[in-house]
Parts: structure tokens; C-alpha cells; sequence
């Protein structure tokens, strides 16, 4: 009897104790009034000093919810964690990382060891590795404040370029947190993130896919940036490193657009405060050995490492067939890298099928041909393989020439040719014999 | 003898129990000891534990006394209380590593900032609630278990399997020898099934082939695990031993989130109540070895004592964990041999024999 | 001799109510008689054509024999004790004493006012039977054995409250009910001496063993069909005169999620029904909970496009998140409540404060959110999907809400835990509350979350343990 009203007033006293913390709150430290959820980060390098910009959703009120505002709000402090820190200070909001689709490294950062500047979303347990990382042109508190044509909100407009469906069609190298640290980590210790620019809107570099390609779009898009930002800084000149190597047409364009530094963030800025609207592009890759920035793919070399590291849905190329300018689009794509070591030579072989299907070609198409248009001329397909061969050789040739092991050779040695390792693993890069395996067919 | 827990659920029990108590930091701690070939480190573990698990199945056909009933045959009743005072121990100590690797966990995947301790607290009522009941309760509860664990499990693995990498194993068997034995000898701790059965003992009626019902049933809660690590490795890969939590990081990459939000959380939290029951059979046992060494039949009181014991634990040594750990995975893991592998097997060593 | 005039008195005196009618009359050989009965529960037209006009039209000396021949009805008894005169009065009878005679009869002219035979309000199906039970005992052991026309049909009457007399009717199917299954309610009904039985709540709270407990230990019906269908199961049924529910047990949990509709549709139907309804109890108890979990402790349990629109609709509110949903919780309630009790005539305006004026008013105020709103009465309505186990259900609700708002996701994680060790070993009348979930019975889980069709469902249910476990032969 005494157990059982012993029972009961305990119950009762349980019952009075979680009502007292239901009205008071007291465990729930920082619910959802007191939270900023940041959809967006952008952390640049200053000196010694980064500084964070966090892109805040700030819901309004409004009875159907619909009211949200998006401000940056920055930090400034030796790590990211400090920036974080003087963030909450600043705003009284407890800054949650929990939704944040987007890190985006200014172009200053390239100096910095990169996972000086990412250690910090590895080691929070409140960030999740899901979130996409990408270097920008400029300083990434620029490019957050950037209106967008595409969406109104900034961060919105900055993930549609960096979206599954472009990667799909080999047009950006979408990595996340994850990505990185595990590419970082192998023992290729190479990784790459898209490089996200802003232009004017109507001054973007190239038009449709592909069509960048050659003298005529690479003079638009030298306008475009030479507009926007101005040349030179240092990236430019190891952009242009990177881009002797495929020595494409439109080559001339990068080492126009390769800029950064100040100038490019005032017209960013500038762009910003004027309110003119922006286009982001992000079909250049930015590549890291060691966690040190290498330099940047230019367009022709990203669509290459795209179409190696990623499942593509659709790509489009540009190929000139018998003097005449093709689109050739890119179906049921299949690549990737094969390493074997043979008579004591290792051989990379770079594969990519593909079937074939002109989307476009500059030429009028008679009526007669119309029905056989669907049928990919030889032609048009070896002129097709050809360009896949010399993006992907532009690619290896940037690799070797920097000893980056961007495509992974040094984890193939290592996972697939396990007794070769110690022998090659120094210099497997220069050593390697690169073999092309194209294989593009019609789709009809 | 009343039958209080019956063969159906016992094989519920080594299958679930087994796989969700090794969802939390296992693949982390394997990840870090033995890298890629963390398989085998599990695998090394699981073959001696499922021999032994067939080993006390096989003696429960050969008698339908307890475990307290042979030792008391063969010993003496002195022995059997002395024997069943260590095991109570010994279910404590199992106790603790879980315990606070459940505080953590729930710290981590249950709120976004770090709360109180206090919040984790109420366990220990529903825990001192749960090991009062007996074994009825304990099968009952495994009963219901099983299709939470099927449904929340698939429903995890369903979201994970794109993201795996296979190759992340290779090249296999390529650490050194001496990690993927070292991440097998850490956590041996982790590892006392065989105790589980040799107290279930006599409480079930033995049917022919239930020892390999249940032998397999461990097993197929080994394989679970397994899989569990493989995919956890198969998405990490490299930095999979800086990943804590390893069940509630594999769904992270599922492309529907982005839409629909966190879902895997739903089956988290639902995973969570079989991983409590999983936690609380240690403390079951504990109290019920303590209810028969004693011959105090009112277990209320005892698991109010045993739960104390926890729950000081748990308070004053709150940043401990990782020394607690320490301590576990090296000299502790004697202990666990003992009483998890030499024991069981030395029970075939006492007199056999029916109940009139 | 004992003249007519002692027998009126001595009942008179105990039932000195002015409601206790005498009436005294002659025949025509100038017998004197005298009936007594209470003025609204007898039937008044029956007594005067079936007993006082044939008496009274007698030209024979109407002799004890004599008048026990002319009284033409089915239900007469002979009486010897005053006593049991006073309390077949009191029950509603008639009371004939002639002079002369010590020994009188009992008249059965039992005629409560009552209701007609309708549909329950709370049962109310689609396909199938529209009967329901009425407060009168009669008519409802009357639909019963309407439809078991079994010779094993059992009834056996009790009696319960002191003061109330109630009568319990006790029906089971002798051979399929388990054995002493009825022994024990009867020994539990009688263990307990209670002035009135207004209702058969009463009796389920004298036969549940657990009276504190939020879970019932008993099934509840109003329909006949479903009642009738319990018990050819095996179960055992209790109909309480003056209560339209109907009592079963043994109980399971399961039954609630059971609807009678569900034998009577399609069994791919009544299974998605029935998985409906699992799922709305389980949004109905946990949703305004988890809600508020989710703005406290982990926003990750809402997608973050909809987090948005919530953190948008909830900034600038006065209250925390908490404390917003118990005062809607705490509304809805009141509204439920008031719809209940008031006058129907009342209950549109009553419809208009409480969805426009109180709803849309405290959103546009800013007190409440829009979210917190449709969360509640999806709650609600969720919940009223299992009918028979709302008072259950709305109870949880309320404790995983403080729960929540207290101790967070956790909290309501760890008291689900709780909640299935409890239940896994509590019983009604030795059957497992949670089976056939736990134990695990495997044929009886065919009717259970989901409906098998008719011929997998051949036997009766498993956890009953029956001797006799057919209950469908195809030949």
C-alpha cells in the first residue's frame, strides 16, 4: 500500500516537473526563435584573418508565411569557428549550419591550405557533410550580395548553377564537403570544386553548351570578363598554366578572364550596388593537390573531368565536321579511368562511350535530308571523338604537368595494382603511358 | 518450471539486439583501428562469439535447468550465488560503454545544440521500470522490436546503398595484420552474447534444432552488422573513423532529403526505441543474477540500486568517456573473455540433467 | 387471513412514494384485488386489458386458482414475501394481491420509457447493420438473440449497485468462451458494492483490475452485430440495463483499430483501411508533439523550405512554440467539449467562435500560428479515425505534448519505449493487451493491421486458446 501511493506521488511529481520545464523551456537551449538558419557561406582570406559572410534566411512575419528575407551577415576571426562565434555575438542568433547547402571560398582563399579554411565544417557536429562546396571569382561576401537574373534570391540562383541536372550534363563539377575530404585523404590527395563566376547579365561567357568553344564565343567571353573584372593576379597566370595545356581556341578568352584580384571584386561589388542583375556560371574547376590550390580547369577541361568522374545524362559538344560547326549531343554516356600495370609500364586508359545525336549544326538542312538527319554522319562522330580526346589529353596533360592527380591514378595504383604501389607511387604521374578509348556511335 | 520466454523470441533477441547495439560507434572505432579491412576485424570477433552462442544453445538441449541450477547441481548453492554476483558485475559492466555511447549519441542526433545532461536522464526510469519486469517482458518487448528494427534498418539502408563505393575496401587484407587484429581485440568488449543465452537457460522449452535457430539467428544478426559497417565504409571511406554515429550518417546522401527533409530521422528515432531495449537487457540481467544470488524477489528495489549505479556512473564521470573507453578496450577486455567466451564454454563442464 | 389491506400496507410503507399506484377493484362476485405498481414504468394498458378486466368481468368466485388461469399474460410469477413485492414493483412490475390470499402474483408489465432502435451515433457504418443497443436490457438481449439462435447462447443475470439494483446481463457461448472466463467477471462484479450503476462504465471500471490505468481492459460496442460477432469469437459480453455500450472482454488493442465495416468490405479495402487508421493514430498522438519537438531541440525534422514558412508564420508570436501548441490543444479540447454539452440549437454559433472568431481571429491577432492550427486539428482528426480509443488516445497526446516541449524528441522516443514495455505485459482476463503483436501470433495477425478475407480467417482467434477453434468449414 505505502509502494503504491509511493508510486503514485512520484508520478505526480514527474508530471509537475515536466510541466514546470514545458512552460519554462529550460532544456530547450536554442529553439527556433533564437536561430538563424544560414543557407549560404562564404569565407574569404584576409592576412592571418578569414572572414565568414553567412547568408541568413530571416522569415518575416506573415500569417501564410511566405515572407522571407535573405541577409549576410560576417565574422571575422583566425578560424571559421571564431567568425561563427562573433556572428552569434553580433546578431544574439545562434548561427545553425544544419541547412547550409552552399560554402563558397572567395578566389583569396587559394593561398590558404584549404582545409584551413574547411576544417571547421568537418569538426562541427553541426554541420552536415552534404553541403556543396564551391571557389568563387572575387571575395565570396561579393558574390553572395550579387542579384541574380535567375531567381531573387542569391543563394537560390547560386545552387541552380551548381544543381544534379548540370552535372549531369557535364557541365559543372558538383562535389560536397564530403567529396572533398575523402579525395583529399585518398592517397591521390587531389580534390576539385566548381569555380562559380558572376557576368553581366548578356555579357556571359559562351552561350549554349559547348558553343564557347573556338575563336568566336572566346572573344565574347573575353569581353564579358575583361568587362567585369580586369586581368591578371595570380590565379590568372596558373589559370593560364592550366590552359596552355589544352591549347584550345578559346584559350585566348581564359587567360583574359582569368582574373581576380581587387579590381574583379569592386565591379563585383559595383555590379551589386548598382543592382544590376548577375548571371553565375560555374563550368571552370577549381583543383587542389595537398590541400594547395593548383589552378583552374577552364571549360573544355572540366567537361572532360566531368565526363570521366560523373554519370552523365545528356552532354553537348561542339565539333567542326568538313567545315561545318555541329552540336553533337552526348546520350547513354559511360566513362571513366582504367590503370594496369604492363611489363613494369603502368597505362592509364581513359574510356567514353557515348551514342551521338546532332542537336544542331550551321548549315540549312535540305528537306530531302531531313529524314536521315537523325543518322550521325562518320564524320561528325570522329569529329566528335576527336574533341573528347583533346579535352580529355588537355585534362592529362594539366595533371602530369602539375602532379595532381586530379583523376584519381595514384588510388587506382594503389586499390587495383596493390604490388605496384610503393615501386610507382612518386611518380606514377609522369611515368604513366595515357591510352584513349573514344567510342562515340550514332543514336540511330 | 513456468516457460517465460520462448525460442522465437530469443532468436529476435540475438538478431536485433546484436546488430543494434553495434550501430552507433562500432564502424567508427573499427573504421579508425583497422581501416578498410574493418570486415575482418568484425568478422574475426563474430566467428568466436557464434560458436560459442551454438555452444550454450547446443547445452540448453542437453538440459532444461538454469544456469543457476547446474552450477548449484555440480557446486553448490554457495558457488552458484557467488557465480551469479559476478555476472550481475559483469552485466553492469557490459552496461556502461552503452550507456554512455547512447548519451552521446542522443546528445548529437536528437537535438541540434548540445543540451543538458539532464536530458538524458529519464532514461534511467524508464530502465529502472523496464529491468523490474522479467523475462516475459523482455521476449514481449523483442516481439514488437523485430518489425520496428526491419522497417527502420531497410528504410535507412534503402537511402544509403547509392552512395556506397565497393571499391573503398580495396585493396583487401592489405593492412597490416596486427590493425585489423588490433580492431578486433578492442572491441571485444562489445561483444557478450553467449552471457544473454547462458540466462536464458532453462527459462525456454527446448525443441529440436532450436540451437541452430538460434545460432543462426546470431548470425544473422552478425551479418547486419556487417553490412551495416560495409556500407558505412563504402560511403566514408577515409575519413569514415572521423564519422561518429556511423546509422545516422549513411542516409545523409540521399537525394530526396534536399526535398523532403531529414526523413531518416523518423527512422532513427524509431531504431532508438530498440537500441533502449537492447541497452536496458544488460540491466535486466544484472538484476535478475542479483534477484537470484540473493534470493530477494522484489526486483523493483534492485533495479532502483543497479540504475543508481549507472546513473552515478553516468553523472560523475560525464567527460570520461573516452578514459571509460580507454579502459574498456584494453585490460577490461579480459574480463569479457572470461565471462563471455571461457565461461560459456565451461559450462558444458557442470552436471547435466532434467527437473522432475 | 390476511386481508388485502395488510399486504397494501405493508407496501406502502416502505414505497411511500405518491408514484406507487394502488389500485383497488372488485369482480363481480365481489372478490376485492389490488394491484400495485409504479405509475410510468408499467404498462398501464396491458395491466387493465390482460388483468383487471378479466378479473373484474368474473361471474365464477375468482379463486387464487382461478385468477392465476384468467391472467393472460406470459410473464406472471407467484410471490410470497413482501419484499420481493416491494422490489418488482420498484423494478417496474405489477403487483396483484387478492383479498384473502396471502400469496400474490407478479405481473411482468415492465415498460421503462425508452428509445426505439436507431443507429448509434458512434458506430455509424456505410455497409452493414444499422441497429444499436438501447438502454432497455430486454431489447438489447432481444437483438442479440436475434442473431445467435445457438442453444449454447449463455445468459446469466447479475445484479450490481445496492441502491440501483442495476441488472448485467452476462452472454457467452458456453464451449467457446474460455473456460472460467466467466466465473471470474462475475466474481469481480460482485466483489464490488457501488449505490447506482448509471452506466456499463461502471462495471468496466469493477472488471478492468487496473482502474488507473489510461489503457481500457475492456472492448466497447453499440451494435449489436459486432457484440454478437465478440462473443462467437470467444469473448465474453456484459449488457448493462440503462447503457446502450455493451462490454466485451477478453480485450486487445488491436480491437479499435477494428471497425465492423472492415468484415463487411472488401478485405484489400478494410486492410488499407485499417493501415489508414494505425497511421492516423500514430500522426494524431505524435504530431503535435513532434512539432513542437522539432521547434525546440531538432528544426532538422522539418524540411527546410517548410521551416521556413513555419519560422516565418511564428515570428513575432508571444508565445514559445511550446506553450503555443497547449493552449491550441487546450482550445480544441474545450470546443470538443462544448460541442458535446451544449444544446444543439447552440452548436452553429458555437461552430462559428470557435473556428472563425477564436481560430482566425488569434492567427490574425498574432497569438497563435497558422501552422499550429492545422496541426491540432489534424491531430484531432486523425484521432477520431479509432473512435472506441480516443479517450486513450487524446490523454497520450497530451503527455507526449509535455513531454516534447519538456524533454524533446527524446523524451517522446523514450516514453514510447516505455509505453510498449508497459503494455506488453498487461492483460485483460489473461489475454496479452498487445497481441497478437506481442506475443507474436502469427495467425492471428490476419486481423490484425490488416484483414485477410473470410476463409483465412477459419479459425477463432489463437490467443484466446480454445478448445473449439473452427469457426468457418467449407465443405
Amino acid at each position: 500500500m505505502i509502494k503504491k501511493k509511493f508510486i503514485i506521488v512520484f508520478y505526480w511529481a514527474v508530471l509537475l516537473l515536466l510541466i514546470g520545464l514545458f512552460f519554462t523551456n529550460d532544456f530547450g537551449l536554442v529553439d527556433i526563435h533564437k536561430t538563424s538558419n544560414i543557407v549560404a557561406v562564404g569565407v574569404d582570406a584576409e592576412g592571418e584573418e578569414v572572414i565568414v559572410t553567412a547568408q541568413v534566411a530571416v522569415p518575416q512575419p506573415s500569417q501564410s508565411g511566405d515572407n522571407i528575407q535573405y541577409t549576410e551577415v560576417q565574422g571575422r576571426g583566425l578560424t571559421v569557428a571564431d567568425c561563427l562565434n562573433e556572428i552569434n555575438a553580433k546578431t544574439g542568433f545562434y548561427p545553425k549550419l544544419l541547412f547550409c547547402k552552399l560554402i563558397l571560398i572567395g578566389e583569396e582563399c587559394q593561398s590558404e591550405d584549404l582545409f584551413r579554411i574547411l576544417g571547421c565544417f568537418y569538426r562541427r557536429n553541426y554541420s552536415e557533410l552534404t553541403a556543396q562546396v564551391a571557389m568563387c571569382k572575387g571575395r565570396a561576401q561579393d558574390m553572395l550580395s550579387l542579384p541574380a537574373t535567375i531567381s531573387p534570391e542569391n543563394n537560390t540562383a547560386l545552387q541552380r548553377v551548381l544543381s544534379e541536372e548540370l552535372k549531369k550534363s557535364a557541365n559543372v563539377s558538383v562535389v560536397n564537403l564530403k567529396d572533398i575530404a575523402e579525395y583529399n585523404y585518398s592517397v591521390s590527395e587531389a580534390c576539385y570544386m566548381p569555380f562559380i563566376e558572376a557576368n553581366v547579365q548578356g555579357t556571359s561567357e559562351g552561350g549554349g553548351n559547348g558553343d564557347n568553344v573556338g575563336g568566336e564565343s572566346g572573344s565574347q567571353g573575353q569581353g564579358g570578363q575583361g568587362g567585369q573584372s580586369g586581368g591578371g593576379g595570380e590565379q590568372g597566370g596558373q589559370s593560364g598554366q592550366g590552359g596552355s595545356g589544352g591549347s584550345e581556341g578559346g584559350q585566348g578568352g581564359e587567360g583574359g578572364q582569368g582574373g581576380g584580384g581587387t579590381q574583379g571584386q569592386s565591379g563585383q561589388s559595383g555590379g551589386s550596388s548598382g543592382g544590376e542583375k548577375m548571371e553565375f556560371t560555374a563550368r571552370k574547376t577549381a583543383v587542389f593537390a595537398g590541400g594547395k590550390f593548383v589552378g583552374i580547369l577552364d571549360e573544355q577541361q572540366s567537361f572532360a573531368l566531368n565526363i570521366l568522374k560523373n554519370d552523365i545524362r545528356l552532354a553537348v559538344i561542339p565539333c567542326d565536321a568538313k567545315g561545318t560547326h555541329y552540336t553533337v549531343g552526348l546520350k547513354s554516356a559511360n566513362g571513366g579511368v582504367k590503370l594496369k600495370v604492363d611489363g613494369g609500364v603502368p597505362k592509364l586508359t581513359l574510356n567514353f562511350k557515348a551514342r551521338a545525336q546532332v542537336q544542331g549544326a550551321k548549315q540549312v538542312l535540305e528537306p530531302d535530308s531531313v529524314m536521315f538527319d537523325d543518322v550521325v554522319k562518320q564524320e561528325v562522330l570522329n569529329a566528335a571523338e576527336e574533341e573528347i580526346k583533346a579535352r580529355l589529353s588537355s585534362l592529362t596533360e594539366l595533371s602530369v604537368k602539375n602532379n595532381c592527380d586530379i583523376l584519381g591514378v595514384k588510388s587506382l595504383l594503389h586499390k587495383y595494382n596493390h604490388k605496384y604501389y610503393e615501386a610507382f607511387k612518386d611518380d606514377i604521374l609522369s611515368r604513366m603511358q595515357v591510352e584513349y578509348k573514344i567510342d562515340i556511335q550514332s543514336n540511330n | 518450471m513456468r516457460m517465460r520466454i520462448s525460442v522465437r523470441q530469443i532468436c529476435f533477441i540475438m538478431l536485433i539486439y546484436t546488430a543494434v547495439s553495434r550501430l552507433i560507434l562500432y564502424p567508427t572505432l573499427l573504421s579508425y583501428q583497422s581501416g578498410r579491412d574493418l570486415l575482418f576485424s568484425a568478422l574475426i570477433d563474430f566467428a568466436i562469439q557464434t560458436v560459442i552462442v551454438w555452444s550454450v544453445s547446443f547445452l540448453c538441449s542437453k538440459t532444461d535447468k538454469t544456469f543457476f541450477q547446474l552450477i548449484e547441481g555440480t557446486l553448490g548453492n554457495v558457488t552458484a550465488r557467488i557465480v551469479y554476483g559476478l555476472f550481475a558485475l559483469f552485466f553492469i559492466i557490459c552496461a556502461v560503454i552503452p550507456v554512455f555511447e547512447q548519451k552521446v549519441y542522443i546528445h548529437a542526433i536528437f537535438y541540434d545544440t548540445i543540451p543538458s545532461l539532464l536530458v538524458f536522464l529519464p532514461f534511467f526510469f524508464f530502465a529502472v521500470y523496464a529491468a523490474s519486469k522479467g523475462f516475459e517482458n523482455i521476449g514481449r518487448c523483442a516481439d514488437i522490436c523485430l518489425p520496428v528494427f526491419a522497417v527502420s534498418l531497410l528504410f535507412i539502408l534503402v537511402m544509403s546503398f547509392a552512395e556506397v563505393k565497393w571499391n573503398s575496401f580495396l585493396p583487401v587484407l592489405k593492412m597490416p595484420l596486427k590493425s585489423v587484429l588490433s580492431g578486433s581485440v578492442s572491441t571485444i568488449f562489445r561483444f557478450f552474447e553467449p552471457c544473454w543465452l547462458l540466462m536464458f537457460m532453462g527459462y525456454f522449452k527446448y525443441k529440436k534444432g532450436d540451437a541452430l535457430k538460434i545460432t543462426l539467428s546470431y548470425a544473422g544478426g552478425a551479418l547486419i552488422v556487417l553490412l551495416m559497417l560495409a556500407v558505412f565504409y563504402g560511403i566514408y571511406d577515409e575519413i569514415a573513423a572521423s564519422r561518429q554515429f556511423a546509422i545516422a550518417k549513411i542516409s545523409l546522401f540521399f537525394p530526396a532529403i534536399e526535398v523532403i527533409g531529414r526523413i531518416d530521422l523518423a527512422a532513427l528515432y524509431a531504431l532508438e526505441i530498440v537500441m533502449l531495449f537492447a541497452l536496458v537487457l544488460n540491466v535486466q540481467l544484472a538484476v535478475h543474477c542479483i534477484s537470484e544470488c540473493t534470493g530477494f524477489k522484489k526486483k523493483e528495489y534492485i533495479s532502483v540500486a543497479v540504475n543508481a549505479v549507472l546513473l552515478l556512473m553516468v553523472i560523475f564521470l560525464d567527460n570520461k568517456f573516452n578514459a571509460l573507453h580507454e579502459l574498456w578496450s584494453s585490460w577490461m577486455g579480459i574480463v569479457f573473455i572470461v565471462f563471455a567466451n571461457v565461461i560459456p564454454l565451461l559450462a558444458w563442464a557442470l552436471k547435466r540433467g532434467r527437473n522432475d | 387471513m390476511v386481508t388485502l389491506e395488510k399486504n397494501i400496507k405493508s407496501v406502502k410503507d416502505v414505497l411511500t412514494s405518491q408514484d406507487i399506484i394502488v389500485f383497488e377493484f372488485d369482480s363481480l362476485q365481489g372478490r376485492k384485488f389490488a394491484v400495485i405498481y409504479a405509475d410510468g414504468l408499467a404498462d398501464k394498458q396491458l395491466l387493465g386489458e390482460l388483468v383487471i378486466k378479466p378479473l373484474r368481468d368474473a361471474e365464477s368466485e375468482a379463486g387464487y386458482e382461478e385468477v392465476k388461469r384468467r391472467l393472460a399474460l406470459p410473464e406472471v410469477k407467484e410471490g410470497k414475501k413482501i419484499k420481493d413485492a416491494i422490489k418488482e414493483v420498484s423494478d417496474g412490475n405489477a403487483v396483484l394481491f387478492i383479498d384473502g390470499e396471502k400469496d400474490f402474483f407478479i405481473i411482468g408489465l415492465k415498460n421503462p420509457p425508452g428509445r426505439a432502435v436507431v443507429e448509434p451515433p458512434t458506430q455509424v457504418v456505410i455497409k452493414g447493420p444499422r441497429e444499436g443497443f438501447t438502454e432497455d436490457i430486454k431489447v438489447n438481449l432481444g437483438l442479440v438473440r436475434k442473431r445467435v439462435k445457438s442453444e449454447n447462447l449463455k445468459v446469466k443475470m447479475l445484479k450490481a449497485g445496492k441502491k440501483s439494483d442495476t441488472a448485467v446481463a452476462m452472454v457467452y457461448i458456453d464451449g467457446v468462451c474460455p473456460e472460467g472466463l466467466a466465473e471470474r467477471v462475475e466474481k469481480q462484479i460482485a466483489a464490488h458494492e457501488i449505490d447506482i450503476v448509471p452506466d456499463s462504465s461502471y462495471i468496466a471500471q469493477f472488471i478492468s483490475g487496473k482502474p488507473r490505468s489510461v489503457f481500457k481492459r475492456n472492448g466497447t460496442t453499440e451494435k449489436p452485430d459486432i457484440f454478437c460477432a465478440k462473443v462467437c469469437e470467444g469473448r465474453l459480453g456484459l449488457i448493462v440495463d440503462g447503457s446502450p455500450i455493451a462490454l466485451t472482454v477478453p480485450y486487445m488493442i488491436t480491437e479499435d483499430i477494428q471497425a465492423g465495416e472492415d468484415y463487411y468490405a472488401n478485405s484489400y479495402r478494410s486492410t488499407v483501411i485499417r493501415l489508414l487508421r494505425v497511421l492516423s493514430l500514430f500522426i494524431g498522438i505524435f504530431l503535435p508533439a513532434m512539432y513542437v519537438s522539432a521547434q525546440l531541440f531538432k528544426t532538422q525534422l522539418i524540411p527546410f523550405q517548410l521551416l521556413l514558412k513555419i519560422s516565418s508564420s511564428i515570428s513575432g508570436l508571444p508565445l514559445s512554440p511550446s506553450v503555443e501548441m497547449f493552449l491550441t490543444l487546450f482550445v480544441l479540447e474545450v470546443l470538443n467539449e462544448a460541442s458535446i454539452r451544449m444544446p444543439k440549437y447552440v452548436g452553429l454559433a458555437l461552430s462559428v467562435v470557435g473556428a472563425l472568431v477564436l481560430g482566425d481571429t488569434a492567427v490574425k491577432a498574432g497569438i497563435i500560428s497558422t501552422p499550429a492550427i492545422i496541426i491540432i486539428a489534424f491531430s484531432a482528426i486523425c484521432l477520431y479515425t479509432t473512435p472506441d480509443f480516443v479517450e486513450t488516445t487524446t490523454t497520450l497526446r497530451w503527455i507526449f505534448l509535455i513531454i516534447s516541449g519538456s524533454l524533446g524528441p527524446f523524451g517522446v522516443v523514450l516514453f514510447s519505449a516505455f509505453l510498449i514495455c508497459y503494455l506488453v505485459t498487461e492483460q485483460s482476463y489473461g489475454v496479452p493487451l498487445f497481441a497478437p503483436f506481442a506475443p507474436l501470433i502469427k495467425n492471428d495477425l490476419y486481423d490484425s493491421m490488416v484483414k485477410a478475407n473470410m476463409f483465412t480467417l477459419n479459425n477463432r482467434p489463437e490467443v484466446f486458446g480454445l478448445k473449439d477453434k473452427v469457426r468457418l468449414k467449407s465443405k
